[in-house]
C-alpha cells in the first residue's frame, strides 16, 4: 500500500530509531547489572511463564484500585492484541494487496472485531487515565511536603510523561482507528467485523482526501510507534517490557526470609549499584502509580516516607545521568537523590507496599540494604542504639535483666516446665514484648492458664531465652541478629522438643523463615494455630459462646508475611464471635506502626496521625466495639490508640486468649487436678536466682 | 600515723581533729559547707573543728558558726583544681587532722581523691552518714546508684559528703571561729582558670517553683514528655527532670535536677518515672511534698517520698487528666 | 597528642543486686556487667578528638575482667586505634585500680581520659587519683575537650548549667562528665569483624602493693526510712493533691 519512497523512508525511520534505542536499552543493561547478586533467576522460563500468566489475568493490578485496574485492562488487552495489529498494518504496507477487510476468512473477520474494539476501549481507557490525573487529580498521587524529590518530580515529570504517554496512544491507536475507517470509506461497504469503524466512516464517504487520509494515518500509527521506542528508556512506559520480566524475578521463597549480606565486612548500600540488581531494576519497572505510598503506614500518617518516590527519584536521576551511569564514572548515592535518611528510619517493615506492587516492586528492600550501610557506619537515631545495646548485653530490648525475663510466671497459680531442662512437646518461645511489656503479660499469663487448664504439654526457656531478632534483623543490625541467632539455636540444640510455640508473629517469622540458614530447623506454631487446633479437636470445650461483635486485625507479619489468615478467625469464630471484617484486612491489613524498630524510636516530628490510631477509626467503622489482635505488639499498640484516641468508651481491645478463655469458661474450670498432674509429672529445680526473679 | 589520739571526753567518745574544705561560689558558701561543718563539730566531739576557706570568703567567716578556726588560704576565689589542692595539701599536713570533710561535688572530686592519695588516707566517697565510734570513724556510703549502702569504718581518712546528708543549720550555728592566715603554695599553675560560663537563661527557673512535675528515664521517649507537659499545665506546675533526659537531649538544662543540676525546694513535687538516684534525690529531697510514681516497687525514690504508686506514668497521667477536667 | 582512654567494667544496674554470703560484697555470680556509663562517654570524646584531628592516636586500656575483651574490641570498632589489656595483677577498689593504671600508662601518653566516677568506686574518683599518683593534674566533671598543641581548653561543669572553662598543661588526666555527643554505637558486626582482623596487646603487671585502705563492715540494701505512703487510686492522689492545694 506504501509507495516505494514511504516503505524506504520507514525502514531508515526503523533504522536509527533502532539504533537510539539501542543505546538506551543497552545502557539499562549495563546499569542493572553493575548491582549486586540477587539469586531471582533460577528456573527462569517457568518464572516468566507464571509471571505471563499473571500479567495476562491483570491478576497484579486488582490488588487494589479496582475500577482503576478495570480501565487499564481495556488498554492492556487492547495493547497487547495491537501487537498483531501493527503486524498486519506493516504487511499492508509493505505486501501488494495485503488487508484483511472485505476477507470472509475467520480469522481475518476475528481480527477486525477484536482490533476495532479495543481500539475503542484503549482510547476509551487512556481518556479516562488522562481525566483522571490531569482533572480528577486524586490526593494519592501527591507526596507528603517532606518527601524527598528529584527536582524534575517535583516541577511535574510524571505528568509530563504522563501526557506524552497519553497522547502518543491516542494519536497512534485513534489514527489507527480512525485509518480503519478511511479503508472503509474507501471501499464503500460496511464491514459488520468494524462495527465502530463503520459507524464513522459514512462520514467520510466521497471524500477526497481519503487516500491521502489513508497514508497519514498510516504514518501516524506506525511512525509514532517507531518514534516511542528510542522515549521508552526514559519512560515509565517501559513497564510494557519490564513489569512482566520484574514479575518473573519475584522473590520465590518465604517473604520473611531476608538475604544475607553479599560481603559481610561490607554489609548494605549507600549506592544504587551496590543493591541487589533486582532493586535497580525495580526503578525501570515502576509505573508510578503510588498504590505502595497508599498503603505504607508511615506515609499515610504523615511521615517523609514514600516508598514510590524511592523508585521515581532513583528513575529520575538515572534518566538525566545514563550515560555516566552505565560507564560508571557517576554513582547514584540513595540517601542524597532517592530517599532521605528519615524516611528510611521511618519504615515498619509491613511489606504492603511490595504486596501492592503491581509490577513487582519491592521497595522495602532497598530501605533494608540502606539500613544495613546505616547501622555498620554507626548512623542512626539514638533511641535505637539504646535498644539494640540491650539487646545486645541482655537478651532483650527493655532494658531488663535477662533474669526478670520469667517475671510473668510470678503470679501463677502452677509451675511452669523449664523446657532447657525438660522434655516438653511444645517450646513456648515467649518473646520480649510478651514477657516484659505492662500491656501484654497479663495476655501471656492467660495463654499459660488456658495451655494448662487442658493439659498441654509446654514449657519456656526461661532466663536464657533471648530476643529472637527478628526486629534486629529489620533495622538493619545484621551482626547482633547473626548473634543472637547463634546463641538461641545453641540453646534449643540443648533442648528436647517437638515444636516450638509462639503468641509473637515476628518471633515466629524469624524462627520458621530464617533460623534454617544459621542452621536451625524447627517445626514453629503461632498460638492462633495451636488453639484452633484445640478446639476443632474438643480438647479445649466451647461452654460459653461468647455473641459479641468483633473485628480481626491481621498482624503484618503472620499474615501478610506469612498467610496466616484463617487459624485465628476460626478461633473467634468457634468462640461464638461475629467477625465483622474491616475493609483493609488479610494481605491488605494495615500495619500497628510498631515493626522494623519504631516501637523503640520517638514519631516522626510531622506525624498527624498514628497508623494504630487510624486502624481504630476504620474498626469503629464496621461498627464492632471489640479490636481483636493475635500479637503482642498489637496488643501494646492499640491499647494505647485507643486511649489516645478517646475511644476508651468505643472500642475494646481483645486477644484471641480472652475469647477462648471466656468461652471455656476457664475461671470455672476446677484446674487443681490439672495443675496436680503438671506438678506430679514434672521435677523442675529452680536455681536460687530464679526463684527470686 | 595511722592511729588517732585517744583522748578521751567525758561521754566517752575520743576527741578528734576534723577539718572541713569549704566551697563557695560567687562569693557565697554553698550549703554543703554548713553541713558538713555542722556534723563536723559532732564527730570532733570537743576536739578540733577547722573549716579551710580560699580567696575573699574569709571576709564570711563569722557565718561558720560551728568551726573552732577558719585557716584562710588566700588566693583566688575561682576554683582552680590545682592551685586549691595544693594550698589544700600543705595546710593539711601542718595541720595533721584526722578526718578531712570535702563535698562529694563537681569541686569535690578534684580535691578529695587526690588528697587522700597525697597524705596517704583512705578515701571514702559518697557519704551519707558519718560517726566517731571511738577509735575510728564509721562511715555510710551509697553505691550502685543508691541500690546498696556501705558500712565501712577507717581510724583517719578523707570523707566526701553527699549533699543534704547533714543538716546545715547546725553548721552556722555556734561561736565565732577564730581567723588564722595561712600562707600557701598554690602549686605549679599547670592548670590556668579561664572563665565561668554562665547557662543559658530559662524561661522559667525551677528553682522558685512551687509546684514541680518532674519525668525521668521511665518516660521511654521523647514525644511522651508531651502527655506530662498536658498535665504539668492543668496543675499550674512546671516541668523538671533528671538527668538522663537532658543528656539524650529531651528537655534543656534548666530542667534538671540533681547534683550536676538544680537544687529545688517546691512545695510538691511529682516525680515520673524517676528511680530516685543519690545524685537525683540531692537536688529536690528537701521538697515538702514528694509524690512518687514508679512501677518498680524497690525504685530508691519511694525511700524520700511521702506518697507513691507503683503503676505505670502514663496510666496515672491519663486518669488524672481525665478526673481534672 | 596521643590519648589513652581508661576502661572499666561495672555491674549493670538493671540487674537485681544482691549481696553475697559475707554479707560486704555483692554477689556477682549470676550479674552482668557492662562498661562504666562515664568511661563510654571519655571513650566518645577522645575519639571526636581524633576525628576533628586534634588528637593522633586513641589507646583503650582496660584490665583484665569480665567481658573485657568484649568492651576492648567494642572500643576498637568505635574508633580507637589499639587496645591493651592489664593481665596478671587483682585490683580491688578505684584505688589499687588506679595504680594499676599508673604503671601501664607511664609516661607514653599526652593526655588520659576516664569517667568521672563510677557506681562503685567508694574509694574515691579513680581519675584523679591517678593524677596524683602520676603526679600530673586533674580536672573532672569535663563536658568538653579542645585540643592543642601542650595545652588544651576543659569545660568543668558544676551545677544548673553553670561551668568554668580551663587551660591545662599535658600531661594530664580528665575525669569526662558527658561527650560532646551521645556515645555513638558499636554495630556488632564490626565488632565482629574487629575480633577477626585485630589483636588486644596485654601487659603484664604485678600487682598492687598494701594501698591504703578503708575497711568495709557491711552492706545492704538501704533501710526503707519510713518510706512512702502508698496510694491505692488515682482518686487518692486526686484528694492529696485538692489538699496540698494543687488541683
Amino acid at each position: 500500500m506504501l509507495s516505494t519512497t514511504e516503505q524506504i523512508a520507514f525502514v531508515l525511520l526503523v533504522l536509527v530509531c533502532g539504533g537510539l534505542a539501542f543505546q538506551g536499552f543497552q545502557r539499562i543493561y549495563l546499569i542493572v547489572s553493575q548491582g549486586e547478586p540477587s539469586y531471582r533467576t533460577d528456573n527462569f522460563p517457568s518464572r516468566l511463564i507464571k509471571a505471563l500468566i499473571e500479567v495476562g489475568l491483570q491478576k497484579p493490578l486488582f490488588k487494589s484500585r479496582p475500577i482503576v485496574s478495570l480501565f487499564h485492562s481495556f488498554i492492556f488487552f487492547g495493547f497487547s492484541f495491537y501487537l498483531l495489529v501493527n503486524i498486519n498494518d506493516l504487511l499492508e504496507a509493505y505486501i501488494e494487496g495485503w488487508t484483511t477487510i472485505g476477507s470472509s476468512n475467520p480469522m481475518a473477520l476475528g481480527f477486525n472485531l477484536f482490533s476495532d474494539l479495543f481500539s475503542v476501549l484503549v482510547l476509551i481507557g487512556i481518556i479516562y487515565f488522562l481525566i483522571r490525573r490531569f482533572i480528577g487529580k486524586p490526593r494519592v498521587f501527591e507526596f507528603n511536603k517532606n518527601v524527598k524529590l528529584q527536582n524534575k518530580v517535583s516541577e511535574g515529570g510524571i505528568r509530563k510523561d504522563s501526557l506524552i504517554v497519553g497522547i502518543f496512544i491516542i494519536l497512534h491507536v485513534g489514527s489507527r482507528w480512525l485509518g480503519s475507517a478511511f479503508h472503509l470509506a474507501e471501499r464503500e461497504v460496511a464491514e459488520w467485523s468494524m462495527p465502530t469503524a463503520s459507524l464513522v466512516a459514512p462520514l467520510f464517504l466521497g471524500w477526497s482526501g481519503l487516500e491521502t487520509g489513508i497514508h497519514v494515518t498510516w504514518w501516524l500509527a506506525m511512525g509514532l510507534i517507531v518514534l516511542f521506542i528510542p522515549y521508552f528508556p526514559y519512560s515509565k512506559h517501559i513497564h510494557i517490557f519490564l513489569a512482566p520480566l520484574n514479575l518473573a524475578f519475584a522473590n520465590r521463597e518465604a517473604n520473611g526470609k531476608l538475604m544475607e549480606p553479599a560481603d559481610s565486612s561490607k554489609p548494605g548500600a549507600s549506592t544504587l549499584d551496590e543493591l541487589p540488581w533486582k532493586q535497580v531494576f525495580d526503578s525501570y519497572a515502576c509505573i508510578m502509580c503510588t498504590r505502595c505510598h497508599e498503603v505504607c503506614p508511615a506515609h499515610e500518617s504523615g511521615s517523609p516516607l514514600s516508598p514510590s518516590a524511592l523508585e521515581i527519584n532513583k528513575r529520575y536521576f538515572i534518566n538525566q545521568n545514563s550515560s555516566d551511569l552505565a560507564s560508571g564514572k557517576l554513582k547514584l548515592d540513595l540517601l542524597q537523590e532517592a530517599i532521605s535518611s528519615d524516611a528510611v528510619w521511618s519504615c515498619t517493615t509491613c511489606m504492603a507496599c511490595v504486596e501492592v506492587c503491581p509490577v513487582g516492586n519491592e521497595p522495602m528492600q532497598d530501605i533494608l540494604q540502606i539500613r544495613r550501610k546505616l547501622v555498620f557506619d554507626a548512623k542512626m537515631p539514638d533511641e535505637l542504639s539504646d535498644a539494640l545495646r540491650s539487646l545486645d548485653e541482655q537478651g532483650n530490648s527493655f532494658g531488663e535483666s535477662s533474669r526478670k525475663r520469667t517475671r510473668w510466671t510470678r503470679d501463677l497459680d502452677f509451675p511452669i516446665k523449664d523446657a532447657s531442662k525438660e522434655k516438653v512437646e511444645y517450646l513456648w518461645y515467649v518473646g520480649d514484648f510478651a514477657s516484659f511489656n505492662q500491656n501484654c503479660i497479663e495476655k501471656t499469663r492467660k495463654v499459660a492458664e488456658v495451655l494448662t487448664a487442658v493439659g498441654v504439654d509446654f514449657g519456656i526457656l526461661m532466663k536464657d531465652e533471648k530476643s529472637a531478632g527478628n526486629d534486629a534483623r529489620r533495622v538493619g543490625e545484621e551482626g547482633l541478629f547473626d548473634a543472637l541467632a547463634e546463641d538461641n539455636i545453641q540453646t534449643l540444640e540443648n533442648c528436647d522438643f517437638q515444636h516450638i510455640l509462639t503468641t509473637d508473629p515476628h518471633t515466629y517469622n524469624t524462627l520458621r523463615n530464617e533460623y534454617p540458614s544459621k542452621g536451625g530447623v524447627y517445626s514453629v506454631k503461632h498460638y492462633s494455630t495451636l488453639l484452633m487446633e484445640l478446639i476443632l479437636s474438643g480438647r479445649i470445650k466451647i461452654t460459653k459462646p461468647l455473641k459479641l461483635k468483633a473485628t480481626y486485625h491481621d498482624p503484618c507479619y503472620l499474615g501478610r508475611y506469612n498467610g496466616i489468615f484463617d487459624a485465628p478467625r476460626e478461633v473467634m469464630r468457634q468462640c461464638g464471635v461475629e467477625l465483622l471484617e474491616m475493609s483493609r484486612n488479610r494481605t491488605n491489613s494495615f500495619c500497628c506502626g510498631a515493626g522494623g524498630g519504631q516501637v523503640w524510636k520517638k514519631e516522626h516530628e510531622d506525624m498527624k496521625q498514628r497508623p494504630s490510631e487510624n486502624r481504630i477509626e476504620e474498626a469503629l467503622l464496621t461498627g464492632a466495639n471489640y479490636f481483636t489482635v493475635a500479637c503482642p505488639k498489637d496488643m501494646s499498640m492499640y491499647s494505647d490508640a485507643v486511649k489516645t484516641s478517646g475511644n476508651e468508651n468505643n472500642m475494646a481491645v481483645r486477644d484471641l486468649v480472652d475469647y477462648v478463655a471466656e468461652a471455656m469458661e476457664l475461671e470455672k474450670m476446677t484446674n487443681e487436678k490439672t495443675y496436680e498432674a503438671v506438678k506430679e509429672s514434672s521435677i523442675v529445680e529452680k536455681d536460687a536466682s530464679e526463684l527470686q526473679v | 600515723m595511722h592511729e588517732k589520739k585517744q583522748i578521751h571526753t567525758e561521754k566517752g567518745l575520743t576527741m578528734a581533729n576534723v577539718l572541713v574544705i569549704t566551697e563557695h561560689m560567687k562569693g557565697e558558701f554553698q550549703d554543703i559547707s554548713f553541713e558538713m561543718l555542722g556534723q563536723a563539730r559532732k564527730l570532733a566531739a570537743g576536739g578540733s573543728c577547722s573549716a579551710i576557706v580560699y580567696g575573699s570568703m574569709k571576709d564570711h567567716s563569722s557565718e561558720l558558726g560551728a568551726a573552732d578556726r577558719v585557716l584562710s588560704l588566700g588566693g583566688s576565689d575561682d576554683f582552680n583544681p590545682e592551685a586549691y589542692f595544693s594550698a589544700a595539701l600543705q595546710v593539711i599536713q601542718s595541720e595533721s587532722p584526722d578526718l578531712v570533710l570535702v563535698g562529694s561535688t563537681s569541686m569535690g572530686m578534684d580535691l578529695a581523691p587526690v588528697l587522700g592519695v597525697s597524705l596517704d588516707l583512705p578515701v571514702i566517697s559518697y557519704c551519707s552518714g558519718i560517726e566517731n565510734s571511738g577509735d575510728s570513724f564509721e562511715f555510710k556510703s551509697q553505691l550502685y546508684g543508691g541500690k546498696m549502702e556501705v558500712n565501712s569504718t577507717a581510724p583517719k581518712a578523707v570523707a566526701m559528703v553527699l549533699a543534704g546528708s547533714f543538716s546545715a543549720d547546725e553548721g552556722k550555728s555556734g561561736g565565732s571561729a577564730s581567723v588564722e592566715e595561712v600562707s600557701a603554695d598554690f602549686g605549679a599553675g599547670r592548670v590556668k582558670f579561664k572563665e565561668l560560663i554562665e547557662p543559658e537563661a530559662a524561661d522559667v527557673d525551677i528553682t522558685q517553683s512551687d509546684i514541680l512535675v518532674a519525668v525521668g528515664r521511665g518516660i521511654g521517649n521523647k514525644d511522651d514528655i508531651e502527655v506530662v507537659q498536658e498535665l504539668a499545665e492543668n496543675l499550674k506546675a512546671d516541668l523538671a527532670c533528671s538527668r538522663p533526659i537532658v543528656d539524650a537531649g529531651w528537655l534543656p538544662k534548666s530542667c534538671q535536677v540533681g547534683k550536676s543540676g538544680l537544687k529545688v525546694n517546691p512545695k510538691v513535687y511529682i516525680a515520673l518515672g524517676i528511680s530516685g538516684a543519690p545524685e537525683h534525690l540531692e537536688g529536690m529531697k528537701s521538697s515538702s511534698t514528694i509524690i512518687a510514681i514508679n512501677t518498680d516497687k524497690n525504685a530508691p525514690i519511694f525511700d524520700v517520698a511521702h506518697y507513691g504508686m507503683t503503676e505505670d506514668l502514663f496510666d496515672i497521667c491519663e486518669e488524672l487528666e481525665n478526673s481534672l477536667s | 597528642m596521643k590519648i589513652a582512654v581508661l576502661l572499666k567494667q561495672v555491674p549493670d544496674l538493671a540487674e537485681e543486686l544482691e549481696v553475697d554470703d559475707s554479707g560486704k560484697a555483692l554477689d556477682t555470680e549470676y550479674i552482668k556487667f557492662r562498661l562504666n556509663e562515664y568511661d563510654e562517654h571519655a571513650l566518645e570524646e577522645a575519639v571526636s578528638l581524633k576525628e576533628a584531628g586534634q588528637a593522633s592516636e586513641v589507646a583503650a586500656i582496660a584490665l583484665d575482667g569480665e567481658e573485657v575483651d568484649k568492651a576492648l574490641f567494642t572500643a576498637m570498632a568505635k574508633g580507637a586505634d589499639k587496645a591493651i589489656k592489664i593481665i596478671g595483677a587483682e585490683a580491688e577498689g578505684s584505688r589499687a585500680v588506679a595504680s594499676l593504671f599508673a604503671e601501664a600508662v607511664g609516661t607514653e601518653y599526652d593526655l588520659i581520659m576516664t569517667g568521672v566516677q563510677s557506681v562503685d568506686d567508694r574509694e574515691g574518683m579513680m581519675g584523679p587519683m591517678l593524677s596524683s599518683m602520676l603526679k600530673v593534674p586533674c580536672v573532672s566533671v569535663v563536658t568538653r575537650v579542645e585540643g592543642g598543641d601542650s595545652s588544651i581548653t576543659v569545660h568543668k561543669e558544676y551545677f544548673g548549667g553553670l561551668m568554668s572553662a580551663f587551660d591545662v598543661q599535658m600531661p594530664a588526666v580528665l575525669g569526662i562528665q558527658a561527650a560532646r555527643q551521645t556515645p555513638r554505637y558499636a554495630p556488632v558486626s564490626k565488632v565482629r569483624q574487629i575480633q577477626e582482623s585485630a589483636s588486644i596487646e596485654e601487659i603484664s603487671l604485678n600487682g598492687v602493693s598494701d594501698t591504703v585502705k578503708s575497711e568495709v563492715t557491711s552492706m545492704a540494701p538501704p533501710t526503707k526510712t519510713g518510706g512512702a505512703k502508698m496510694l491505692g487510686s488515682v482518686d487518692e492522689l486526686v484528694e492529696l493533691l485538692k489538699e496540698k492545694g494543687v488541683a
